[in-house]
């Protein structure tokens, strides 16, 4: 059988939503053609009052916290040592990797001149956020990559390189949740640069610390759906018993968030917050809909003990720090007599990168071992003796 | 940052009571920088302004205001240039160092190095930097304060061009010539040096008749730019090796308590089994 055919037989074999998901990326591709054929200012909305758009308002500025769950999980798991969430790093190790892959596409779209993206390794600022958040992706991103390798070597059955990898496990989640501390909450103090620009409900000299504390509440959130996802539509056990764990922790993390919020914009604002009507609306959304309310939901199933409305309170949560993000990125800045709205290949390659999101995953899943309770690994490759003493 | 010695590097002096609206600067600043011509509409902007704004193709723009004066109409004019601050934002915010305040006054911007990430513009408080968005493969453009004749002892070709409101010169002669006026005649000035303290100190002072915000004026804070990122990017190396450190102990802790359960529970068990032998016997 030819390659062509086996990929398309393994194509025919996808349900009709990750079919969907196929075309979405191949428009997205095609569009991401197109911007690079005729240029940033013919393919987008973009001007000199907005030079930032959707691609970094979301791609970048909203997809890196989306990413969190790896991080987060991983330091739950291993350094706290709730060792019975382990079922959940992998698939969240390999959302993290091709969340922060996509970011790293998406940047490049973005950058008006791509070919010399590698620049920032090469003559470094260190006062300047981007330059920090760069190094600090590029390198997590490679971090993400060697974990991501363990499931390969499974697959292959590369014995010598499985054991090198799981003797490197702890000393890289540590680098792993090391180094998104600083990017996640650097991405905040991009934003403090634009101190007459942004909003006074969002821009506050906290930005950063609050950025990183939502990534948290954000990673685990987007652990409960992608496992909740697998489960009704992959065929995965249930994972409940293992996300209670998770309801039990979030009220904590959201509640902290919601607190150094509140008391961020009360006492260090210094200008006037509530002065403009839709404004303030966005930001009553963002934190009614978007925190407290979720809040609420973890905070009554983890006193109660169940989960029912943990996918829905997550599904809340996420909403409410993209919608942060956006306000922080775009909203909170915008001018009210010339407003920016993405243009179609904008538009077109985000949703392209969201969907490739989703279909590399589902290609993924199938071919390499994430799901499994790989306990033969941990049997016959023991962590290694620095951590048994 | 701010290694440059402010008081060698030049200042621009604007005075806007003298200007006349010729926009003789906008010309010459368009030919010295060989800049395109642009298609513009007449009252697309606020007032007789031509272009509306500042972009790729205009450096520098005279901008018009109407008002009122004693029941007559008058006219003021506003040069908008970039500010070439003390403390830049551009200069911060660049990853690669594309931006760089010279001892000269002008802040330049060395094309080769730019990645097209356009941080500069969200920071720039002014908005003075611009992009190339006619492009394939986009720069940022802005004013570099005539860097390459200021270098050579030449004057930046607007104040060469401009007949009565532009003096340029070392910082302190520049603001002892701004006080010296405001002190000289109190009733043509507001009593303000705009660009003094504005974002921490900039390379262009403005005197005007008029208040600076009715004249299209960024309100700006009177902090450097850099001065807002900076005490949490100082933070950026001890939250590294902190949160290291503190998830290294973590699990150490961890650990070594799960390993001290995991010996306790075998030592009781081996003493249950000999128990129990001892119990057969």
């Amino acid at each position: 059988m030819s390659a062509v055919q086996s990929i398309s037989n393994e194509i025919k074999s996808y349900h009709w939503f990750v079919k969907l998901m196929l075309v979405l990326v191949i428009v997205g591709f095609i569009s991401a053609i197109i911007r690079f054929v005729f240029g940033l200012g013919a393919t987008t909305n973009l001007t000199d009052r907005y030079p930032w758009g959707l691609w970094v308002s979301f791609d970048i500025v909203t997809a890196v916290p989306l990413a969190a769950g790896a991080f987060t999980l991983g330091a739950i798991v291993h350094c706290f040592n709730i060792k019975k969430l382990e079922p959940l790093v992998r698939p969240a190790i390999v959302t993290g990797f091709l969340g922060y892959s996509l970011v790293c596409v998406g940047l490049l779209v973005d950058l008006g001149m791509p070919h010399k993206g590698w620049h920032v390794l090469f003559y470094w600022n260190l006062h300047s956020p981007m330059f920090e958040v760069a190094m600090c992706v590029f390198a997590y991103t490679t971090v993400l990559f060697i974990e991501f390798l363990s499931p390969v070597a499974e697959k292959f059955g590369w014995k010598f390189s499985l054991r090198v990898l799981r003797w490197f496990e702890l000393p890289l989640v540590i680098a792993a949740a090391s180094i998104s501390t600083l990017h996640q909450s650097s991405l905040g103090t991009f934003f403090l640069i634009a101190v007459d620009k942004l909003h006074n409900l969002w821009y506050n000299p906290l930005l950063p610390l609050l950025f990183f504390m939502s990534a948290i509440c954000a990673g685990m959130c987007i652990i409960i759906l992608e496992a909740i996802s697998c489960h009704k539509w992959m065929g995965q056990p249930n994972e409940d018993e293992l996300l209670a764990t998770l309801v039990k922790i979030l009220p904590w993390t959201i509640g902290a968030y919601i607190i150094v919020r509140i008391l961020s914009m009360v006492f260090l604002g210094g200008r006037p917050v509530f002065d403009n009507p839709v404004m303030t609306g966005l930001f009553a959304v963002e934190m009614g809909v978007g925190f407290i309310l979720p809040f609420i939901m973890f905070f009554r199933m983890s006193t109660q003990n169940h989960v029912r409305f943990m996918g829905r309170a997550a599904s809340l949560l996420i909403f409410g720090v993209v919608m942060n993000r956006f306000n922080v990125s775009m909203f909170g800045m915008m001018d009210p007599n010339e407003i920016y709205f993405p243009s179609m290949i904008e538009s077109l390659v985000t949703i392209g990168i969201i969907a490739a999101h989703i279909l590399l995953f589902v290609v993924i899943a199938r071919h390499f071992p994430i799901f499994e309770h790989h306990t033969e690994t941990e049997e016959e490759y023991p962590l290694p003796a620095y951590s048994r003493s | 940052m701010s290694k440059v010695n402010l008081q060698k590097g030049n200042v621009f002096l604007i005075d806007l009571t003298k200007c006349t609206g010729c926009r003789g600067c906008m010309v010459a600043c368009k030919q010295w920088n060989q800049l395109k011509a642009e298609e513009t509409d007449f009252f697309s902007g606020e007032g007789y302004q031509n272009p509306r704004d500042t972009s790729e193709h205009t450096f520098t723009l005279i901008k018009f205001r109407e008002y009122e004066k004693n029941g007559q109409v008058e006219f003021s004019f506003y040069k908008e240039m970039c500010m070439h601050c003390d403390d830049p934002a551009c200069v911060s915010v660049c990853p690669v160092n594309a931006f760089v305040k010279t001892p000269e006054g002008p802040v330049i911007y060395e094309s080769d190095r730019c990645i097209g990430c356009r941080f500069c513009m969200i920071g720039c408080p002014f908005n003075m930097a611009k992009y190339e968005w006619s492009k394939k493969l986009p720069l940022v453009k802005k004013c570099d304060g005539c860097y390459s004749r200021v270098k050579e002892g030449l004057e930046p070709a607007c104040v060469t061009a401009c007949p009565t409101a532009i003096e340029y010169g070392p910082h302190a002669e520049m603001l002892k010539l701004a006080q010296q006026r405001l002190k000289e005649y109190p009733d043509r000035y507001i009593d303000k040096i705009y660009g003094k303290d504005e974002a921490g100190g900039t390379g262009v002072f403005y005197l005007t008749s008029e208040p600076f915000e009715g004249l299209g004026f960024e309100t700006v804070t009177k902090r450097a730019l850099p001065s807002y990122t900076w005490p949490a990017l100082s933070l950026v190396p001890g939250i590294f090796l902190t949160m290291g450190a503190g998830l290294t102990a973590m699990t150490w802790i961890t650990q070594r308590r799960e390993h001290m359960e995991k010996e306790k529970n075998a030592k009781l068990d081996k003493q249950n089994s000999t128990e129990s032998k001892e119990e057969q016997i």
